[in-house]
Order: C-alpha cells, then sequence, then structure tokens
C-alpha cells in the first residue's frame, strides 16, 4: 500500500468526557476511495470518534493525520482541515433561513470564494444528482427528511471534499425515506468517494463498505470486511450486537 | 316536544322554561322588568336633583340612582334567555347614562371645553414648538435605538462566548441599567455629573439615559435570539469549513433576526415612549414643548394636542409589534410541526 493512499490515520486517540472515558485508544487508518463502516452498541463511542475526526470534538490525546497532516499540531487551520472532510448529521442541520441551492452554495462562496455562477451551476449539478434539482428554490421546511437529508449531502458535496463523514445520516428518517438517502451514498461509494459511516443500515455495509470497524466501550474490538463479520463475529461483543440486530 | 326543544330554550318558549322548573322567579317576570324601567324613568324625571353642584344629599340620591340602574342591568346581564344585541345596548346604557351623570352634576367647564382643550389659534401659535418638540422626540429616539441596538447586540455576542468573567460584568450592566429608573438616569448624567466635571448637553444626557436603559433589554433579545439556534447549526457551519466570524454572519445572525425583529420592535416603541421622561432634564421635546407653550399662552390645547398625537403615533406602532410576534408564532408553528 502506497503511503499517499492513507487519508486519515489516528494514532491512540484519547477522549474524556470529565470523568467518562469515550475513546480508549483508538489506532486506525482510512485509505483512499475505502468505504469504512463504523458500528457498535450506542454509548461505545462511535459517533465521538467520528467527531473527533474533524475535530467536532476536541480529542483529549492522540494524534490524527489527514493525509499525512498532523491536525492536533497547535498551527493547524482547523477550519482548512475542514473544508476537506465533508459531513452529513443525524439531524441534517440545514440553514432553515436559506433555501436548498443556498444551502449549498453558501460555502463554496464564502470559503472556497467561488463565483456566484459558478456556485449556482455546481449546487444545482448536486441538486441534480441527488434528484432534487426541481427542489432548489425550496425551504428545508418545505422538504421532507428524506429530501432534506439529501441536500445536506450536496452540501457537504459542494466543497469537494477528499473525504466524506456521515454520523447515522438514516437514523432521523421515516423507514419509506431511507433508502433514497443510502442510494446517493451508495452511489458515491461507486464514484470511488473516501467514506466514514457512522451507521447500522446492514444492507448498505454488506452492498458498499470494504471495511468494518466495530466498537464497543470506546475501544476497537474487531475489523474486518462486511461479509466476515457478519457471517463469523470474532468477538463476543460483536456476536452479541449482531445477534440483536440481525 | 323533539330533543332540540328540550336542551335550547328560546325567549318564545319562556312556557317550556315555566314548565320545567315550576314557576319563574320574580325578577324573570316581563311585568317586574318593565315596571323596575318604568320606575327608573319615574326616579330619573322626579327625584334626581337639576344640573349644577350637588348637595351631600343630592350627590347619594344621584349615587343611589345609578346603583339602581346597575341593579336592573346586571338582572338583564345575568339572564341566559336575552340575546347578546340586548345585553350590548343595555351596556352601552349604563356608560351613556354614567357619562350623563358626570355631564350634569360635574363642575367641569363643559361649554369651554372647545376654547380649552380645542383652542385652533392656540394651536397655531404653538405650532412651530410643537412641530421643533416632535423632531427632537424623533431624534431621541432614533437616535437611542441606533445606540442601544449596537450596544446590545455586542453585549450578546460577548454573553455567547460563555467566558464567566465577561457574564459576570454583562450581566452586572443588564441587571444595573434594567434596575434604574431611565428617570433617575437622566438626572444623574445630567445633575450629578457635572459636579465630576464631566459635562454633558441635556440632549446628549437623554439619549446616553435612553440607550443604557434600552441596550440592557436589547441585549437580552438577542440573547435569548442566540439561544434559540440549535447547536447543529453551528456544527454544520464549522464541518462546511467557516470560521467562527462567518458561521456569526452567515449563519446565527441571519436566523436570530428573525426571532427578534418582534420584541426588538417592541421595545423600540416602549423606548420612544420613553423620550417623554426628557422633559424632566430640560429637553424641549414634544411634551416640553407643548408644556412651554401651554404655560406661555395660559391653555392647555398644545397638551391635548401632544396626547392625541402621542395615541396616533403609537397605536399603529404597538399594533404594528403585536401583529409581527403573532406572525413569528404561527410560523414557528409551521416549522415546529
Amino acid at each position: 500500500m502506497n503511503k499517499n493512499d492513507v487519508m486519515i490515520e489516528t494514532v491512540d486517540l484519547q477522549k474524556y468526557f470529565k470523568d467518562l472515558h469515550v475513546l480508549k485508544g483508538i489506532n486506525t487508518k482510512v485509505t483512499r476511495s475505502e468505504v469504512v463502516a463504523v458500528m457498535g452498541p450506542s454509548g461505545s463511542g462511535k459517533s465521538t470518534f467520528l467527531r473527533c475526526l474533524n475535530r467536532m470534538e476536541e480529542p483529549t490525546s492522540g494524534h490524527i493525520y489527514v493525509e499525512g497532516i498532523d491536525i492536533m499540531a497547535p498551527y493547524i487551520d482547523i477550519n482548512k482541515v475542514r473544508t476537506e472532510i465533508g459531513m452529513v448529521f443525524q439531524s441534517f442541520n440545514l440553514f432553515p433561513h436559506l433555501n436548498a441551492l443556498e444551502n449549498i452554495k453558501l460555502a463554496p462562496m464564502h470559503v472556497r470564494k467561488i463565483s456566484d455562477k459558478e456556485a449556482t451551476d455546481r449546487g444545482m449539478q448536486l441538486l441534480n444528482k441527488v434528484g432534487l434539482s426541481d427542489k432548489a428554490l425550496a425551504f428545508p421546511e418545505q422538504l421532507s427528511g428524506g429530501q432534506q437529508q439529501r441536500v445536506a449531502i450536496a452540501r457537504a458535496l459542494a466543497m469537494q471534499p477528499q473525504i466524506m463523514f456521515f454520523d447515522e445520516p438514516t437514523s432521523a428518517l421515516d423507514p419509506e425515506m431511507i433508502g433514497e438517502v443510502l442510494d446517493v451514498m451508495r452511489t458515491m461509494a461507486k464514484e470511488g468517494m473516501t467514506m466514514i459511516v457512522v451507521s447500522h443500515e446492514m444492507g448498505f455495509i454488506r452492498e458498499a463498505a470494504d471495511r468494518i470497524l466495530f466498537m464497543a466501550d470506546g475501544v476497537i474490538v474487531e475489523e474486518g470486511n462486511p461479509d466476515e463479520i457478519f457471517k463469523n463475529p470474532q468477538h463476543a461483543r460483536t456476536q452479541d450486537f449482531l445477534s440483536k440486530i440481525l | 316536544m323533539t330533543q332540540e326543544n328540550e336542551h335550547m330554550p328560546t325567549p318564545s318558549r319562556l312556557a317550556d322554561v315555566k314548565a320545567k322548573v315550576g314557576h319563574i322567579p320574580l325578577v324573570r317576570k316581563k311585568q317586574f322588568i318593565y315596571s323596575y324601567l318604568a320606575f327608573l324613568a319615574v326616579y330619573g324625571i322626579f327625584m334626581l336633583p337639576p344640573k349644577g353642584s350637588p348637595s351631600a344629599i343630592e350627590l347619594l340620591l344621584v349615587v343611589v340612582y345609578y346603583a339602581l340602574a346597575l341593579v336592573w342591568a346586571a338582572i338583564i346581564f345575568s339572564d341566559e334567555l336575552k340575546s347578546d344585541k340586548i345585553k350590548t345596548v343595555v351596556a352601552i346604557g349604563l356608560l351613556a347614562l354614567l357619562g350623563w351623570l358626570y355631564y350634569q352634576y360635574s363642575t367641569a367647564r363643559w361649554s369651554e371645553m372647545t376654547f380649552l382643550f380645542f383652542n385652533g389659534d392656540v394651536i397655531r401659535k404653538a405650532w412651530p414648538y410643537l412641530v421643533r418638540g416632535f423632531w427632537t422626540t424623533l431624534f431621541l429616539a432614533i437616535a437611542a435605538a441606533i445606540i442601544s441596538t449596537i450596544l446590545g447586540l455586542l453585549l450578546a455576542v460577548f454573553r455567547s462566548f460563555n467566558n464567566p468573567v465577561l457574564n459576570f460584568f454583562i450581566i452586572l450592566y443588564v441587571d444595573v441599567f434594567r434596575a434604574i429608573p431611565i428617570i433617575v438616569l437622566m438626572m444623574v448624567i445630567y445633575y450629578a455629573l457635572p459636579f465630576m466635571n464631566i459635562r454633558l448637553s441635556a440632549i446628549i444626557s437623554g439619549i446616553i439615559a435612553l440607550g443604557l436603559n434600552s441596550s440592557a433589554y436589547v441585549s437580552e433579545i438577542f440573547r435569548a435570539g442566540f439561544l434559540s439556534i440549535k447547536k447543529g447549526q453551528i456544527e454544520a457551519a464549522h464541518a462546511l469549513g467557516l470560521n467562527s466570524i462567518q458561521t456569526m454572519r452567515l449563519v446565527i445572525l441571519p436566523q436570530a433576526f428573525r426571532v427578534v425583529i418582534p420584541p426588538l420592535v417592541g421595545n423600540y416603541v416602549a423606548s420612544a415612549k420613553d423620550t417623554a421622561l426628557a422633559s424632566s432634564i430640560s429637553i424641549i421635546e414634544l411634551l416640553k414643548a407643548a408644556l412651554a407653550q401651554k404655560a406661555l399662552l395660559a391653555n392647555p390645547s398644545p397638551l391635548i394636542f401632544v396626547t392625541i398625537l402621542y395615541i396616533v403615533m403609537f397605536v399603529p406602532l404597538t399594533r404594528y409589534s403585536g401583529y409581527l410576534e403573532r406572525k413569528m408564532q404561527s410560523s414557528k408553528r409551521q416549522i415546529n410541526v
């Protein structure tokens, strides 16, 4: 494996919330174009792990390398790093005062400083890609949950990130809307986007993920490709968890 | 008899009610109500004293008369079978009677009211001063609004940093300036500070006092606006690489402004009304101008005129802020549901 192909590497990543030890030393690598699913019971630290990777949560100790750069270094401009990392949240977090297209254009125009026309073109392309080109002028409150999440994905993609984080992207959706969001994510995976997905959507993970990180009590207890782990989980925690959700 | 009749007795079905209750109470009987009314008419014609200032006994007769009229009206109001239309007529009659009795027996100079209160000549003479006073009032109100918005917004932004030391001073500021009555603040700035060799003109003192007071309220309004924005909004902005200033300018403020506009308008209206207090430190705004002209021309018409002007200016503004608040509420419901 070429060293340049490592997108994200964590070394002994630790996180405390006051006295609560949430991450107890996470060591892992994510390579370019890899789709990594993070699974684990609630409270295992999987969301915290993801949020530490772009310092949405400040890690207590350890190192995070994004394309070889230590983003925990004191001189790092974390906003610069975040422009390369798209993030999709469980609760969509679209800006309610802006319509779908404006939501998508905001960051490219103000952070990447591209022209309004260029941002509009890119925004319309992305809306088309997520199947919502007819909703460009709709405000978030006029969209269904599934549509909002697809706009949120388009908004993250508009920054042309190197990697995408998904923090339980379908957990807040009604069942009939999960499919449309997973379809978009599947397409992205096929196109070679590097993705870290915290999710329990077994179908999606089996089909699209290259690797599962299974977390419990703040550590990665097992990792491997989905087929292996689903068929033949080694660790007791993994076996227990999978038996409950399968 | 149908079900409907049983449940909804109407005046024309008094007989049904009687059949059910057994008898109609005396006070509900037509004869009683009409004879009572006739009695009031007779009392009014023969027992009420002549127009003019009444003696103690005469005053008692008038008070008893109105009390009896109230009792009669109460009988009508408490009757479920009487229509709302009748009750409205009785209520208006009651108010008219009170007005008429006051007109009859008060020592007020009713005949000179137009000359004293609505004197066109006096208003014409006072007009240039009243106009100047109006502009001063407007200037005070706008200057105070601008100062309080800037100060209040700054305080709220600093408050959002959640630094305990900053918070302490901001909370102190808000508490102190909400506690001091505006008129006291004006007097301290205008009459006490000069002893310390801090000399401010009356108009500047007035603006500062109004601005400081209003800024305390404005900062709380903005703070509530900021608090109404969900944490996810800020996270989403940061995740896109927006820095703190961009997040404030592009994500937080536009959303906060929508929430704060109704209470903010209400606050500006309240603050504009408080400009009248500036008359206490010799600022010739609307009220002071009217008072001065009243004294000069020995006629209170300017004061009455200014009172009406305040009503004309502020009723629409208070209505407007109430309207904004209702609109806000309904749009909020739309988002939440």
